[in-house]
């Protein structure tokens, strides 16, 4: 009888620790399946029917939540997103921040299983790949809004797939007291840049702070010069197109560029020593004034001011070997698209049409401020920060030489890395062999 | 009356009950991913295709043997694995001997030496990557500079690696002694005072005594030693991002990169199941080895 009892006690503790578990594994019936409402969210159509209900009559309508997506913090569009607060009151934003290393595969994950944000921040790129895949929805009547500049790079098979954001670019940040008080002056071609680093360095003061643990800023301050003296002219202007296509190499047409470029390790001004800075500690560098410059965009402007609020800084554009404007890197920032597969699409693209208003655009400069819109008639003041980089802004000399390579656009990065490897001692056909073996590789998907 | 005495491991039917739960998890989460992963290894599967997916035989696994920044993760993982390992062996084995002796500061010094290994690999990295760092903030360096000595460059394409695998010495080192000492802890006393009778030196009862009886302990530390090493990630993550170029690359960050980042899935799988067999061979390797040493010791 003892083990008997034992038995269904045994039986029964066993039953209620499973139920337990299955009841806490267990989804709750009220989540919405594709992650985009709540549980009590209406749908669309339950949002147009009337409410017939008195007692609730004078109450606001019961609003849909739709989810965003970005790889940038939600201080970079808390302007935007109180902006559609009131622009779109139906709609209640639910801001995904998803970190930029995991971005790309969390929202290609989503987008495979046909759920997903309802707004999803894309990049030239990824928005390529899911035009092509048919995750994305056409949004041609919005995009007419912009200038073509802005949405050729989102564009696929004649249509277009993602709103411009406010355009990103990187110059070169300079400590203005530095060139002041030592009486350089700015440099307006790539030699005079050379000349000016040697002199800071003969005055033992750092040149250029750089944090080459990233593969960025190499990346972009070569391809200025590359942009500068070759993609910018008649000969250069077809290579990002033929190279998307597989029709043509970095390598035998991009060394003679990146040799002369190459001057900036020869004279000292990246030194393999800077494979052991991060971007952080360049910043740090830079903003407590051991450095002369440093190489990075209005994102890191705040950051710099509050590491030392009395620097006096500005930023200057990247030059060839003639004098011109200057080239900035950059093009269309985060481009706003609409999931496919939103069961919410046509709020979504109300959003978008807020979005694509002077009000709407000015609310996204309020924390992107330097760059610009695309949209046409939106034309917002340059701040103070950013006056010896007007020209090249004034001039549209803001190109993102990757943005045209279509769906070999990720190989940008190998570009980086092979050339902290350049730097350490690797040869530049190699270094150039390597990137255009990335691009095949990527174009052969 | 006769008492039927129950077979050691042999539950009847509540067996079925309390394993049924976990071997369906294991079965749900490991197997199957894994029958997944071999499947796909076969197939064109990528980002940009995604859906009807087609056999394409061992084309897979023959890139991955054709992919340099594959074959350097492999050779990096492997040189991670054995070197840490080896420094964990032979660092952990005389510091466990030396701290089981009567000291007045043993617990203490336990503590310090473990106290690194209770802090995630990716917390040291970050730390350590500041501390190697060429940056006026540098640690090691701005004290070299204060000294008058030039500064040390860590994280060149030669020495990145190996700045890497540093850290993970100091931070691993004293939990394998922790697990020697375990193991020394069972060793009888009287077989020392029986070497020290026979007129034995310290370091001869070290050699004829403690390490034979450590086998069982050095078995822990070189298997699981190896398999991590190969595994490893979050410490390359945080101090390099398998740079400069790819000169840290190991087999989680090329799979990372290549296999979900650039959206080669089939590719990454073919490699994963590539790691899983050098996993093994060398599992198995480890194996034999440590029980010929244990049967060479009985």
């Amino acid at each position: 009888m003892k083990i008997m009892k034992k038995r269904l006690l045994t039986l029964l503790l066993t039953g209620i620790m499973a139920t337990s578990l299955l009841a806490g594994c267990g989804g709750s019936d009220s989540a919405s399946k594709d992650g985009a409402g709540k549980d009590e969210t209406p749908t669309n159509e339950d949002a147009s029917k009337p409410d017939d209900s008195a007692d609730n009559a004078e109450e606001p309508t019961e609003k849909v939540t739709l989810r965003m997506s970005y790889w940038n913090s939600e201080d970079t569009v808390s302007a935007l997103l109180d902006y559609l607060a009131e622009a779109v009151p139906e709609v209640e934003i639910e801001y995904q921040f998803i970190d930029n290393d995991n971005y790309n595969t969390v929202v290609d994950t989503q987008l495979s299983a046909e759920e997903g944000p309802d707004i999803i921040c894309e990049s030239p790129a990824s928005a390529l790949k899911h035009a092509k895949l048919g995750y994305l929805k056409p949004i041609n009547e919005l995009g007419a809004l912009y200038s073509d500049a802005g949405t050729n790079v989102y564009s696929y098979d004649g249509s277009v797939y993602a709103l411009p954001g406010i355009s990103w670019f990187e110059g070169i940040w300079f400590n203005k007291d530095l060139f002041e008080e030592n009486n350089i002056a700015l440099p307006t071609t790539f030699d005079e840049y050379i000349a000016v680093c040697k002199e800071f360095k003969s005055l033992g003061i750092k040149p250029l702070a750089a944090g080459l643990m990233s593969w960025e800023p190499m990346l972009k301050n070569s391809m200025a010069f590359v942009t500068a003296e070759y993609l910018s002219t008649d000969a250069g202007k077809d290579f990002g197109g033929q190279y998307r296509e597989g029709n043509a190499k970095m390598q035998g047409t991009w060394n003679s560029y990146i040799e002369k470029w190459s001057e900036t390790f020869t004279e000292g001004i990246y030194t393999t020593d800077m494979l052991g800075i991060d971007h952080a500690q360049a910043m740090d560098e830079f903003a407590t004034g051991s450095a002369a410059m440093f190489c990075s965009g209005p994102w890191d402007y705040d950051a710099i001011m509050e590491k030392n609020p009395d620097l006096n800084i500005d930023m200057m554009p990247f030059y060839g070997t003639a004098a011109s404007d200057g080239w900035l890197i950059g093009g269309p920032g985060c481009g706003f698209a609409v999931n496919a597969n939103s069961k919410h699409a046509d709020l979504a693209v109300k959003v978008l049409e807020a979005l694509s208003t002077v009000d709407g655009q000015a609310a996204l400069w309020e924390n992107n401020q330097g760059g610009s819109s695309y949209l046409n008639g939106a034309e917002f003041d340059l701040p103070e920060a950013y006056n010896s980089a007007s020209s090249a802004l004034n001039a549209g000399n803001v190109y993102c030489p990757w943005n045209e390579w279509g769906d070999a656009a990720a190989a940008h990065e190998n570009y980086g890395l092979e050339f902290q490897a350049y730097l350490d001692g690797q040869d530049l056909d190699t270094t150039l062999g390597n990137v255009d073996a990335a691009v095949e590789e990527l174009l052969s998907k | 009356m006769v008492k039927t005495k129950k077979q050691p491991g042999s539950l009847g039917k509540y067996f079925v009950i309390f394993i049924a739960l976990a071997l369906i998890i294991y079965a749900v989460f490991c197997i199957l991913p894994f029958i997944y992963t071999i499947y796909y290894s076969f197939t064109d599967y990528t980002d940009m295709h995604p859906v009807d997916l087609n056999f394409v035989g061992l084309k897979n696994y023959l890139k991955v043997f054709d992919t340099p920044v594959m074959v350097t993760g492999l050779q990096n993982s492997v040189i991670y694995a054995i070197l840490l390992t080896g420094f964990q062996v032979i660092l952990g084995l005389p510091l466990a001997a030396a701290l089981n002796q009567k000291l007045k500061t043993k617990n203490l010094s336990r503590s310090i030496f473990f106290f690194p290994a209770v802090f995630s690999s990716l917390i040291i990295g970050y730390l350590w990557k500041y501390i190697l760092s060429s940056a006026e903030s540098g640690l090691i360096n701005s004290i070299l500079t204060a000294m008058g000595f030039s500064t040390v460059n860590f994280f060149t394409s030669q020495s990145a690696l190996y700045s890497i695998i540093a850290t993970q010495v100091w931070q691993w080192t004293g939990w394998a002694m922790v697990i020697f000492l375990a193991n020394l802890q069972g060793v009888p006393e009287e077989l020392y005072e029986a070497a020290r009778i026979d007129g034995a030196s310290g370091l001869k009862a070290f050699f004829r005594i403690t390490l034979p009886l450590m086998c069982p302990a050095v078995k822990i530390v070189v298997v699981t030693g190896l398999i991590g090493g190969m595994k490893v990630f979050d410490s390359v993550y945080a101090m390099t991002g398998g740079g400069p170029g790819n000169a840290t690359q190991t087999v989680m960050t090329v799979m990372m990169d290549k296999g979900i980042s650039d959206g080669f899935y089939s590719t990454g799988a073919a490699f994963g199941v590539c790691f899983f067999i050098i996993v093994l061979i060398i599992s198995a390797l480890v194996n034999k080895l440590m029980s010929k040493w244990s049967k060479a010791i009985s």
